[in-house]
């Protein structure tokens, strides 16, 4: 009995360890980033142009380009994936269509990041002849990341308890009113969390963007859609690889990792009080 | 609520509509990159009106976006190859050439490693992997790590063409995305050598000496050098641009002629013409 | 008014069924073009458009494979007897050649006397290989191309070398990059699986509420973190740490990206393994644990049986999350195109290989479509990930009914 006790003992130790371990290399990077690159980080390099071959000024057009990359694959992703999610969640019953459904979103959401950048690069560049612009690299991100919106939005539907739908069809409601006025004022919380989320993974990407916006140097702000830009992960990309002063490039080089990082985190921690703030809201409604 | 978000909706998309400003854009070579850019940034820092872009991607590529029309002026860092000509006679587009600087192509090791100059035929043999070790070329007894560019730069065609005799590297050559990563890998690897751009050299890496006379004078890398043609892995810089586009762009080239622009030519680590 | 109201909810359904249509959509699409571009590569030989390899007509050799042509254009086989012609030096020519042996004033100001002289130099170098473009031989020229093999799509998995750009006949063996992958995928796992199972036990089983509501949202700030970031980090700590932790002359390798990719895998599999842990019914811990069980034995004899294949997802899951990755990859292993026989060398991978490339590959020539091959071939490794991931959740779900 001691024996086996021993071991329970043992082994539960080693995976808390282990547990610590996992929080230590997240501790390690996230700290090893801010501390290289918060004495960086202040007004003028978060709203200066680049200057002297990047060793020096800022990454606002980088800031920029990725808000702009952000919104516009927002804009196609959004709508898009919220209204697939109603569908396959609300309107299909068990049938192979919805198997289908499922399955094609769950193979979207496999393919890596650079084959939807070949994938961009072939369709929207090159076929469609949008050339390497704003359009392309958002509607490449929006495609990469519809399949985490329907998911989020499938999920949250589905946390609707099926006793509040069949007491609004009990009322007689058509289906279409009662998506509108009790299933997703339920469920809208976890559906604007998802949306969030999303937005923070479409920031960080590097891959699809290569080759169908990423410019290296364009100390401009965009004017137009067809407009090439600077983003922030493949603005970290170059800082890291190529320049003709790796020393002097290495502070920008932290500096902008440490932008990109922070970002994500605040936009992931935004994401997860806002869903606190609006279920409360919603339980009190 | 609704009226705030589409009145945000609106002013975030106004500006994308209103038309574009004069501009061009500069594409091609990763090795005349960082000079274009810093010719670009000061250029617009006194022409306002004038927007540039910059993108890398090697010297195939911004010659094969002049062709397909998806850039202004291609930047590289080999001449024009003579099919490459012919595709755009045969497109019927004529074409300017400008020689923009020169640049010496320097043979980097780190700063530990005893061995200071190499004939050509023992950086073939290194390249194309026949010497293996620091030994074989009077240095340690230490395995040598070849660093190069990625294939399709113009830098790796230049090296492959006019230090290796065309042939291939060795499949053992660790191939690096961009220059600097070259640099930065040297100066952290004992055995290394790699090859870059003299604007590339730095205080971290050691640079070699190169005999192309089987070892009977060897000649260091330097703006002089380079100048004087002494130096014999040395290569221009090209801009391509079409005929049509002249107008556009024959200012800034004016400009990069000029003795201002050939003077930042010189202090961005590049050779000026004169 | 009814008609109207039936009308309206008939239109919704329908913008909501196209909108679901969408994923399946992009995915055919995706199909559609990788292969469109990328087949290109199969369909014929493996010089770029319009180029021919010529001799002239003396010559006796009609064909050579390409193998051979290489050699001979790597200086490798100097003598045409080497191939089965007479005793005579090969002389190579590309079509840049021809200002060594004629002036810029011969050729014309637009090229236009470049056919004619083609033909004066073989006429007058028999021994030559020329390599050129065919549409710039003139009529009636005195020598006669040479038939290169086809690119195999064997001959392009299982090839050994990668010069996508070498003259005249450049070489796409992706043997190399698949290994890499899979070596640096490998040992992701092998870093990834325990950690990630030990910690999802850990959250699930053994950590009081308290401590879990600290390491979920960790692990979520984890799974946040840019690639390039982790590549950024990469490059600066891990790489130099490995290089003096191992005494290797170079710290770019297969271990560096493994480890790398392993933290990125972590999330993944942490995620999927605790949630499949938690749908365990309380009742049947409770019975073990009735039984005198203690809750180690539990763990071990009825919920991880129980949770096997939510693990096994979680697994594959990570799989595909480690194989497809690519800039952090780009960033740490060094990339030479060597097959890999140890965790300590560099390493080339499919994805890095296509971002460091594409972009400098002329867009519909030869290495162009090779990179989009490449795409296929990945695309082919997440496929198979996805339906073993639907293979195994289907096959679960029959034996719960």
């Amino acid at each position: 009995m001691t024996k086996k006790r021993l071991i329970q003992k043992i082994a539960f130790i080693t995976f808390g360890f282990i547990s610590l371990l996992v929080v230590g290399i997240l501790v390690t990077i996230l700290g090893f980033i801010t501390i290289r690159g918060i004495g960086v980080v202040n007004w003028e390099f978060l709203t200066a142009m680049p200057k002297d071959g990047m060793t020096k000024g800022g990454i606002f057009p980088a800031i920029v380009g990725t808000g702009c990359l952000v919104m516009g694959s927002m804009i196609f992703a959004f709508p898009i994936g919220v209204l697939s999610g109603i569908y396959t969640n609300e309107y299909l019953k068990d049938s192979w269509l919805k198997r289908f459904i499922r399955m094609m979103t769950n193979n979207l959401a496999g393919i890596p990041s650079i084959v939807f950048g070949l994938f961009g690069m072939a369709l929207f560049v090159n076929y469609l002849k949008f050339g390497d612009s704003i359009i392309a690299g958002s509607l490449t991100l929006g495609l990469l990341t519809l399949p985490v919106v329907i998911r989020t939005t499938e999920e949250a539907l589905k946390s609707v308890e099926d006793s509040l739908r069949m007491g609004s069809y009990a009322l007689g409601a058509t289906k279409l009113q009662t998506i509108k006025r009790v299933v997703l004022p339920v469920a809208y919380p976890n559906i604007i969390t998802g949306l969030i989320l999303s937005i923070g993974r479409v920031s960080g990407e590097t891959a699809p963007i290569l080759f169908t916006v990423a410019a290296y140097f364009l100390p401009k702000l965009p004017s137009s859609l067809s407009d090439q830009v600077m983003a922030l992960p493949y603005h970290l990309y170059v800082l890291a690889t190529s320049g003709t002063n790796m020393i002097e490039t290495r502070p920008m080089a932290y500096g902008t990792a440490f932008v990109l990082v922070a970002i994500v985190l605040i936009v992931n921690t935004t994401a997860s009080l806002l869903r606190r703030f609006l279920q409360k809201k919603v339980k009190m409604d | 609520m609704k009226k705030i978000i589409l009145v945000a909706l609106i002013a975030l998309v106004t500006p994308y509509l209103q038309a574009q400003k004069v501009g061009f854009k500069i594409k091609g070579s990763d090795t005349v990159l960082p000079l274009t850019q810093k010719l670009a940034e000061i250029y617009m820092k006194n022409n306002a009106n004038t927007s540039i872009m910059v993108t890398g991607g090697g010297s195939g590529v911004g010659l094969s976006a002049l062709m397909s029309g998806t850039t202004d002026i291609a930047q590289s860092s080999r001449s024009m190859k003579l099919d490459e000509k012919m595709k755009l006679n045969d497109a019927g587009k004529a074409f300017k050439e400008t020689i923009i600087a020169y640049d010496a192509l320097s043979v980097i090791v780190n700063p530990a490693n005893k061995v200071s100059k190499l004939t050509r035929e023992q950086l073939e043999g290194i390249y194309t992997g026949k010497i293996t070790n620091w030994k074989a070329v009077g240095g340690d007894d230490q395995k040598i790590v070849v660093y190069s560019r990625e294939t399709s730069s113009g830098t790796y065609e230049f090296f492959k063409e006019h230090v290796l005799n065309k042939k291939n590297y060795a499949t053992s050559a660790l191939l690096m995305p961009a220059t600097g990563a070259i640099v930065q890998s040297v100066s952290q690897t004992k055995g290394a050598i790699g090859y870059v751009g003299l604007a590339y050299v730095e205080k971290s890496v050691k640079v070699l000496e190169v005999s192309y006379d089987k070892g009977k004078t060897y000649v260091t890398p330097t703006v002089e050098n380079a100048k004087s043609k002494k130096y014999p892995i040395t290569r221009p810089l090209y801009y391509y641009y079409l005929s049509t586009t002249e107008k556009t762009i024959s200012p800034f080239v004016k400009f990069i002629l000029s003795p201002a622009g050939q003077k930042i030519v010189l202090t961005e680590g590049y050779v000026p013409l004169s | 008014m009814k008609n109207y109201r039936i009308i309206v909810e008939k239109f919704v359904e329908g913008v909501l069924f196209s909108s679901s249509t969408i994923t399946s959509l992009t995915v055919i699409l995706i199909i559609v073009f990788l292969f469109r571009e990328g087949i290109g590569l199969f369909h014929g030989s493996p010089l770029e458009k319009d180029f021919v390899i010529a001799v002239s007509k003396q010559n006796p050799i009609q064909e050579l494979d390409a193998a051979k042509v290489k050699a001979i254009f790597n200086q490798d086989i100097t003598n045409w007897s080497k191939v089965g012609g007479a005793n005579d030096s090969i002389i190579l020519f590309t079509t840049s050649d021809i200002t060594n042996y004629y002036s810029e004033e011969e050729l014309g100001s637009a090229l236009e006397f470049l056919p004619k002289k083609l033909n004066d130099f073989i006429v007058s170098h028999p021994g030559a290989i020329m390599y050129v473009s065919g549409k710039s031989l003139p009529p009636g020229f005195n020598g006669h191309r040479i038939k290169i093999k086809d690119i195999t799509i064997p001959g392009f998995v299982f090839g050994r070398q990668w010069y996508p750009t070498s003259e005249p006949i450049p070489s796409y063996g992706i043997w190399p990059m698949i290994i890499g992958t899979l070596m640096v995928t490998l040992g992701a796992l092998l870093f990834a699986i325990p950690l990630g199972i030990a910690t999802a036990i850990y959250m699930a089983e053994v950590a009081d509420i308290r401590i879990r509501n600290i390491l979920k949202p960790v692990i979520e700030l984890l799974s946040g973190i840019p690639s390039v970031v982790f590549g950024f980090f990469g490059l600066i700590v891990i790489v130099p740490l490995i290089q003096q932790t191992f005494h290797l002359i170079v710290g770019e390798t297969v271990l560096a990206g493994s480890i790398v990719l392993g933290i990125m895998a972590l999330p993944t599999i942490i995620t999927i393994t605790e949630d499949s842990l938690r749908t365990i019914p309380q009742s049947l811990k409770e019975a073990s644990l009735a039984l005198g069980a203690t809750r180690w034995q539990t763990l071990v004899r009825v919920v991880i049986p129980y949770a096997k294949s939510g693990i096994s997802t979680a697994i594959i899951l990570g799989i595909g999350r480690a194989i497809g990755e690519t800039m952090a990859v780009l960033m740490v292993t060094g990339n030479a195109s060597n097959i890999p026989h140890s965790f300590l060398v560099p390493a080339r991978t499919i994805p890095a290989t296509i971002a460091a490339e594409l972009g400098e590959a002329p867009y519909g020539g030869m290495h162009f479509k090779a990179l989009f091959a490449l795409g296929i071939v990945l695309f082919l490794f997440t496929i198979v990930i996805n339906f073993t991931v639907e293979f195994i959740k289907n096959s679960k779900k029959e034996i719960r009914s």
